[in-house]
């Protein structure tokens, strides 16, 4: 197994997702499981401009391995996502 | 230093604390820039005693003393009308409180009138000049004179106005038997200037108010201590980018503005730095771990060679709000952080991209979102007024 790899969870910290929420989700790492706790590197970012995209779903958004996009994102919803992903590197292997 | 009028900034700042155990302070300082931009007044007056009474004859008096300067009144009509008006105290039966009034012109004469007040330090190259006055007396007030000088400021100039608080702190204590003095403080002033020739007039107004105190048994203020510096110093720029421009086929050139700026440059909205970013082809960093000290508004980022980048409208609001309120040690990271930048600099260009955030209009929203272009608006008013910035506005 690649001990190596962590997922990369940025926060975005843009005015939309910020007034719906997006400062706690910054606590992340405090409720990650056993599992996760060293396989998470978590950051803020800059606007991902994805509130100006009705596409996208709505604030706050949440960019998981530099690819995902998790909109109206709460702890629950990060920490499913980052399980899945968690899942499908050790079934690769 | 360069003697060039027109590259010349006032700065006026003016340091007042309060004698310990009142809770308010009994000196009074009010100023104020005309139209001409050529033309300065400035105010600082002392109330007999202390407290509510001091304050409220400190305040009537620079109140009445500007705007008759503003008006340009005769001297002893104005002076006459301030005596004739103030209440008269009913333990000492005399109305009082003591002033110095200054009307510079750049480039033209400057006067200085003072009553009662300690004698103005005027500065030149860490010299301090002499000038001829002339005394004014009043048939009505006899006992009250006023003392007229009329002399010429250059820039790097610097006049330094204090309350008796300065020169009378620590009165009758080692080592100021009869207290710090006006020697004691010029040669103080000298001292920090020498050591740094271009001190703000904030810094050295809040170090000469602090070194006073310093000089008073147990660090108090043994009565209101006021510290008013003029300087006619080069001016220290900032320019301000907030917003993205109507016109995306103007980002570049928008984002060139914080690349070659001489002075300091703030970067206020996420699609704003990104756009910043793109262009100038550098990264944003963000310190996660700030979030939780930034106090309820997003943590200032990072690009090389901005002096601070932060997020727009939540941002912006706090940091007009506690500009109006005045207290500002408090705020959030980010908008200290943005206060601190705006209060260390004269000439402040505020650069708004006018493109509306259509997200920020969702009625779903938890808070109200102000419109960038109404909350600029603010923001260069409370600067103007409250902070005497010069302030240029302009929309892309």
């Amino acid at each position: 197994m690649d001990n190596a790899k962590k997922f990369k969870v940025e926060i975005c910290l843009g005015t939309t997702c910020y007034v719906l929420g997006a400062a706690e989700l910054a606590e992340l790492e405090e409720y990650l499981p056993e599992e996760l706790a060293d396989r998470v590197d978590v950051c803020g970012c800059n606007c991902l401009g994805l509130c100006k995209n009705r596409n996208f779903g709505s604030a706050p958004f949440v960019r998981v391995d530099g690819k995902e996009i998790l909109a109206k994102a709460s702890i629950d919803s990060i920490i499913e996502c980052l399980k899945r992903k968690l899942g499908e590197v050790k079934n690769d292997q | 230093m360069d003697r060039n009028f027109n590259e010349t900034f006032v700065e006026i700042e003016c340091s007042c604390r309060t004698k310990d155990g009142e809770s308010v302070c009994g000196d009074c300082f009010m100023s104020l820039r005309t139209e001409s931009d050529h033309r300065h007044l400035a105010v600082l007056s002392d109330g007999l005693g202390s407290g509510i009474k001091a304050n409220l004859l400190a305040t009537m008096t620079s109140t009445m003393a500007l705007k008759f300067m503003k008006s340009d009144m005769e001297i002893l009509q104005s002076a006459e009308i301030i005596m004739d008006t103030l209440p008269v105290c009913e333990y000492r039966k005399i109305s009082y409180a003591t002033f110095t009034i200054v009307d510079l012109h750049l480039g033209g004469q400057t006067r200085i009138i003072e009553m009662g007040n300690p004698a103005f330090i005027h500065l030149r190259d860490g010299k301090d000049l002499k000038w001829e006055n002339r005394e004014l007396v009043s048939a009505r007030w006899p006992d009250r004179r006023m003392t007229l000088t009329e002399l010429k400021v250059l820039p790097g100039d610097r006049l330094i106005i204090c309350s008796d608080g300065v020169t009378q702190a620590g009165l009758g204590h080692a080592p100021n038997k009869f207290g710090w003095r006006r020697e004691g403080c010029l040669r103080f002033v000298q001292e920090q200037l020498a050591a740094e020739p271009e001190l703000s007039a904030r810094e050295l107004s809040a170090r000469v108010v602090a070194q006073a105190c310093g000089q008073c048994p147990e660090h108090k203020y043994m009565d209101d201590t006021s510290c008013l510096v003029i300087y006619l110093r080069r001016p220290r720029k900032l320019r301000l980018l907030t917003g993205p421009p109507f016109n995306p086929a103007s980002d570049a050139e928008y984002a060139s503005l914080v690349r070659d700026f001489e002075g300091k440059t703030i970067v206020c909205g996420g699609t704003t730095a990104n756009l910043v970013a793109r262009e100038l082809k550098r990264p944003i960093k963000m310190d996660i771990k700030l979030v939780r000290k930034a106090g309820g508004l997003p943590p200032p980022s990072s690009i090389e060679g901005i002096d601070l980048v932060t997020e727009g409208i939540l941002t912006l609001t706090e940091v007009v709000r506690h500009l109006e309120q005045g207290n500002y040690q408090q705020a959030p990271l980010a908008a200290r952080q943005m206060i601190e930048l705006l209060l260390a600099s004269d000439v402040i260009e505020l650069v708004v991209g006018t493109k509306v955030n259509d997200a920020h209009q969702d009625p779903n929203l938890p808070v109200d979102l102000e419109i960038r272009r109404n909350i600029v608006r603010r923001l260069s008013q409370v600067l103007e007024e409250n902070y005497r910035k010069e302030v240029k506005t302009r929309y892309y």
